[in-house]
């Protein structure tokens, strides 16, 4: 996940490998990390609002590990997007296909998953 | 090849800078929120001030960005970026102050 962690802090090996792409695909680069940035910002405020609007859930300290689980989930979004920023780039400038990733769908899937959770607890607390 | 496009790659790419900032400032308000409670300590204080300075900080970068894009070609912004993907974790960790106080 993070293999172009290199080019993080020598910026100058992206500008001599290859050819400068046409700068419209740099920027529609640039445009998907800033939507992936406010994927991860959504995530992180998801967990903010949980633990401050949140009731007290049946099982103890669900709403801290609901909330908690957001923004790990938000802190690694923000750090994979431009890890794929970088990847996208240099591989635009090789020439060679998109970097592939299964991310979208296991964020997705988590995502999914803690919705069903927390939905269960919600009815849960209003039945019992 | 850079007169297909005058204008408009530039400019949404400004405007995507612009709107994440508006999604930061949502979180570095909810982060701040607890210090305007009753009963606020200094803890409180420091994370608010350091929400509200890393939002700052978010938006200083997005304007730093703007004479790039507006410059033909557009410059690249490396390190803007993964400054902004930096600051972002970092609210993350921020936010887990939050909850667990």
């Amino acid at each position: 996940m993070f293999g172009g962690l290199r080019q993080w802090f020598d910026p100058e090996s992206a500008h001599t490998e290859g050819t400068t792409p046409d700068y419209r695909f740099s920027l529609a680069n640039e445009r998907t990390f800033l939507a992936w940035i406010r994927t991860g910002l959504a995530l992180i405020a998801g967990g903010l609002a949980c633990a401050q609007f949140l009731p007290p859930l049946p099982i103890a300290r669900l709403r801290e590990i609901i909330a908690i689980a957001l923004l790990v989930l938000g802190g690694v979004v923000a750090l994979r997007a431009v890890d794929h920023w970088a990847r996208a780039e240099r591989a635009m400038r090789l020439g060679i296909d998109l970097p592939r990733s299964r991310f979208p769908a296991v964020l997705a899937i988590t995502v999914a998953i803690g919705a069903v959770l927390l939905v269960a607890a919600v009815l849960y607390r209003v039945v019992a | 090849m850079t007169t297909r496009d005058p204008g408009a790659s530039p400019e949404r790419t400004r405007l995507a800078w612009r709107r994440t900032g508006l999604s930061a400032a949502a979180v570095a308000l909810l982060a701040a929120r607890p210090a305007v409670h009753p009963g606020a300590g200094p803890a409180e204080w420091l994370i608010a001030g350091a929400a509200l300075g890393g939002w700052a900080a978010l938006a200083a970068l997005a304007l730093h960005r703007a004479p790039g894009l507006r410059a033909r070609p557009p410059r690249p912004a490396p390190r803007s970026i993964r400054a902004y993907a930096l600051i972002t974790a970092a609210l993350a960790v921020l936010g887990g102050l939050v909850v667990m106080l």
